[in-house]
């Protein structure tokens, strides 16, 4: 049995791992990617404490954060793909249509 | 609403269910005659057989008084005490009181008493027989073409405020109806509105009856809050009197007197009274029935409902000196308005300053009755009963022969008004004036109203000159007819005060001289219009007037010559108390004979004496007097008809006789300061420029520099501040990451913290 406490640690340097990919980046797929780095961070830490309280509640919520970051992937490859038949591009740093 | 007395005789009529169609059938007539006004304009069947309006109104108007007619049936013979009331629910709300929270109805209600009864038949009556005279009058001047329309929407709007005003069941009602007829008022005087003097003179009513109103809501928020309504059930409820008497009685003589200066700037009392004569810029029919029969006598109304505070036995004493201030205020009106008649020249301001001459003396009267009610134990005691009853109903009887009379009055100088335009009109246009002189035959200059321009009309227009020879003989008080009786009792009940309290010396002596000056002004309007030679071609060519004018004249002739009959009755309010009551045994003769004995041969010396100097004064010196120095006999070979040919003859011995030169007295400082109104005008001109305009500057800097300074500073503040925050949105998402990740540490340090 892997202690929870190194479970834990993984998906803390997973999630910094995304946040920094994501802020760095200007790739928006990469971006994305780091995002779903992020959530799935999240869901390690779910299924981690589910085993180790021996709930299956975390369960459940890992599948349903699986379940809307796959539609948050269909929603932001759409988004990518009317922002390159805009911009032709689909760096971050060339979208700003929201400044001020 | 809170329940009534046990002593209160609740008359179950069944025509009070029916009573708000009295209010609502002129209130719908009000936009259909507008739009179809708008619609149909020009159309040769709406401008020929309805009269653009005037034929809608006409039924509407019939239908009113039919209903009041029935509905008065049912209540003549009542004095207080007897009522009758119909809730209809309007609103149910409640209000913060004390700590809990108090359920209040604002209901509409009608309420009918012996008050209600009077001026309900006053106002209905008025507002028909006016309605046939507009008909003659309006629709026949060209000048008025495709706007009669506007005229008969507000005239039924008005005639729908006024009536709601005397049915209404609380002083919330009768403030609303009472501020609706303010803007008839306004919108009626400013009929002519291209015409600044109209514009000018709209405004001046408007804004001067404001003053008074102002004062008015102030006495109904005083009243509110001593009785925690404004029903009349509440407050006339003779329990809740006496809890309010013995809290605070001195709150509620100053409530009542704050609405007592709203009742003076509706009638047009002194020092509110600059408003009136101006008010005649608007058509004459409109001065008629607003200014002269029915909205002026709102604020008599208004004093008279207050009686049940002034009666109540709780009340005894305490509001002496309101009653003395209504009484003080009616005498110098009284004589202050009929100085001024003295000087006019116009038929309509002579008649404007008469009105409101005879208003006070209504003032006056009820001021006396009240003081009487106040003082006076007239619960148990019936001798004192009866002296209340008719104070009180002397005062109520010379409103009803006033309005009639004055309603009269000014649909014969409308008439004559009208003709003599006419004839002008004729004369201007065909050539026929001759080249001798006349530069005032020019339209700019030529002024029908003037009665320089008038003269030996009496052969000319027989049926007019008839009806302001009743009228005027009313108003003067001649004996027997209409105002006479009225008159008599106001200066009798004047007097008789005076001999308890001194004070009222001051308004008694006020209303004696008042007759005489009456008598003089009256007379002077007669006969410079109707006797004498013509003063100039046009009131030669005067001819008679059409029949739309002269039914309302007849009608009214007939009702003020008929009031002896209503005296009979016991004017003393129909009152079944009195003996002589209307539904008493006695009948109508032995009623008469009662009142001429009671007037003509009192048993009290000082009345006696009282009556035959007031008589003397109103009847002889004052007439005398005017006839020694207008008028004469007619031009050669003009008649006249057989009544009014004494008259003249009497006219022309006295000319002829006593004819003096008052030069002298028509040059002097007084007459000038009379023709120029005592001066009112300018000061009031004077002082709105001094304070007023002064004080608008004042508050026009205030606001520039601390209102809009505030408002700029907040402006120009927030502005920055948006600037600054619109800076964060950079619009790059790596920005709003970092926003989001941030915010959602501090999140966590706090729920951290606090854990």
């Amino acid at each position: 049995m892997i202690e929870p406490s190194w479970v834990s640690a993984l998906s803390a340097l997973l999630f910094i791992i995304g946040l920094g990919g994501a802020f760095t980046r200007k790739n928006a797929i990469i971006v994305l990617m780091c995002i779903e780095l992020m959530l799935n961070a999240a869901n390690m830490q779910f299924a981690a404490a589910a085993v180790h309280h021996g709930d299956a509640t975390g369960w459940v919520y890992t599948i349903f954060a699986i379940a809307i970051a796959a539609s948050e992937v269909a929603i932001g490859l759409a988004i990518f793909l009317a922002m390159y038949g805009k911009h032709e591009s689909i760096s971050l740093d060339d979208v700003d249509v929201l400044k001020n | 609403m809170a329940g009534s007395s046990s002593s209160e005789v609740i008359l179950d009529s069944g025509m009070v269910q029916y009573a708000p169609l009295i209010i609502l059938l002129p209130m719908l007539a009000f936009p259909v005659i507008l739009f179809l006004g708008k619609v149909f304009n020009q159309n040769p069947f709406w401008k020929n057989t309805l009269k653009e309006g005037g034929l809608i109104a006409l039924p509407v108007m019939a239908a009113s008084l039919i209903v009041s007619l029935l509905l008065i049936k049912d209540h003549i013979g009542g004095f207080s005490g007897i009522k009758d009331a119909v809730n209809l629910l309007w609103i149910n709300t409640s209000v913060w009181d004390g700590g809990v929270l108090k359920p209040v109805t604002f209901g509409f209600g009608i309420y009918v008493d012996h008050i209600t009864v009077m001026l309900l038949f006053v106002a209905s009556f008025l507002c028909l027989l006016i309605n046939i005279f507009s008909i003659g009058y309006m629709n026949t001047d060209p000048i008025n073409d495709n706007r009669n329309h506007r005229f008969y929407a507000e005239f039924v709007l008005f005639c729908s405020a006024m009536l709601g005003m005397v049915l209404a069941d609380s002083f919330l009602w009768l403030f609303i109806f009472w501020e609706i007829m303010g803007l008839c008022s306004y919108l009626l005087i400013g009929f002519y509105y291209e015409r600044p003097s109209a514009a000018y003179a709209a405004k001046k009513a408007f804004l001067t009856t404001r003053v008074g109103d102002v004062f008015l809501i102030i006495g109904l928020v005083m009243l509110w809050d001593l009785f925690g309504s404004l029903d009349y059930d509440v407050v006339f409820n003779s329990e809740n009197i006496a809890v309010v008497a013995a809290k605070s009685s001195g709150t509620l003589q100053w409530a009542l007197g704050m609405m007592f200066i709203g009742a003076v700037g509706k009638s047009a009392q002194f020092p509110l009274h600059v408003w009136l004569p101006d008010a005649m810029e608007g058509p004459t029919p409109v001065s008629a029935l607003i200014h002269a029969a029915t909205m002026v006598n709102a604020g008599l109304y208004l004093v008279a409902r207050m009686f049940p505070f002034f009666g109540a036995e709780s009340m005894n004493g305490e509001l002496v000196d309101l009653a003395f201030i209504i009484a003080l205020v009616g005498g110098i009106t009284a004589v202050m308005a009929a100085a001024i008649a003295f000087v006019q020249n116009d038929l309509k301001k002579v008649l404007a300053y008469s009105t409101m001459s005879q208003l006070a003396y209504i003032f006056t009267g009820l001021g006396c009755a009240l003081y009487l009610a106040n003082t006076l134990d007239w619960h148990n005691d019936s001798e004192a009963h009866y002296i209340v009853i008719v104070a009180f109903g002397a005062a109520l009887f010379h409103l009803f022969n006033h309005a009639m009379a004055k309603g009269m009055l000014f649909m014969a100088s409308g008439s004559v008004i009208h003709e003599v335009h006419h004839a002008h009109h004729h004369l201007h246009h065909h050539g026929e004036h001759g080249d001798d002189h006349h530069d005032d035959h020019d339209d700019e200059e030529f002024d029908a109203q003037s009665m320089e321009n008038m003269g030996g009309l009496a052969s000319k227009m027989p049926l007019t000159a008839t009806a302001m020879l009743v009228g005027s003989a009313s108003i003067m008080g001649l004996p027997l007819i209409g105002g006479f009786w009225s008159k008599e009792g106001i200066i009798a009940n004047a007097w008789r005060v005076a001999q308890d309290d001194p004070r009222f010396l001051i308004p008694a002596l006020c209303v004696l001289i008042g007759a005489g000056m009456t008598g003089f002004y009256m007379s002077r309007m007669w006969l410079k219009t109707f006797a004498g030679k013509p003063n100039n071609e046009v009131a030669a060519h005067v001819g008679p007037t059409n029949t739309w004018i002269k039914i309302p004249l007849f009608t009214l002739t007939f009702v003020t010559l008929s009031a002896v009959l209503f005296a009979g009755m016991g004017f003393t309010h129909w009152a079944p108390d009195s003996e002589y009551g209307f539904l008493s045994e006695k009948n109508l003769f032995e009623g008469i004979a009662y009142e001429m004995e009671h007037a003509f041969a009192n048993h009290d010396t000082f009345f006696l004496i009282l009556t035959y100097v007031a008589i003397a004064i109103g009847a002889v010196v004052g007439p005398g007097l005017a006839m020694s120095l207008y008028g004469g006999n007619l031009a050669e070979g003009e008649q006249t008809k057989p009544w009014m040919r004494p008259v003249i003859r009497l006219n022309s011995w006295v000319y002829g006789r006593f004819n003096f030169d008052n030069s002298s007295i028509a040059e002097s400082g007084l007459t000038r300061a009379l023709e120029q109104r005592l001066y009112f005008d300018h000061y009031y001109d004077m002082a709105m420029l001094k304070i007023v305009a002064a004080f608008s500057k004042k508050s026009a800097e205030v606001d520039s520099l601390v209102i809009d300074g505030a408002i700029k500073k907040i402006e120009t503040g927030s502005q920055s501040l948006s600037k600054l925050i619109r800076s964060f949105t950079t619009g790059s998402a790596r920005d709003y990451i970092l926003m989001i990740s941030v915010g959602t540490l501090a999140i966590f340090f706090f729920l951290w913290g606090m854990a």
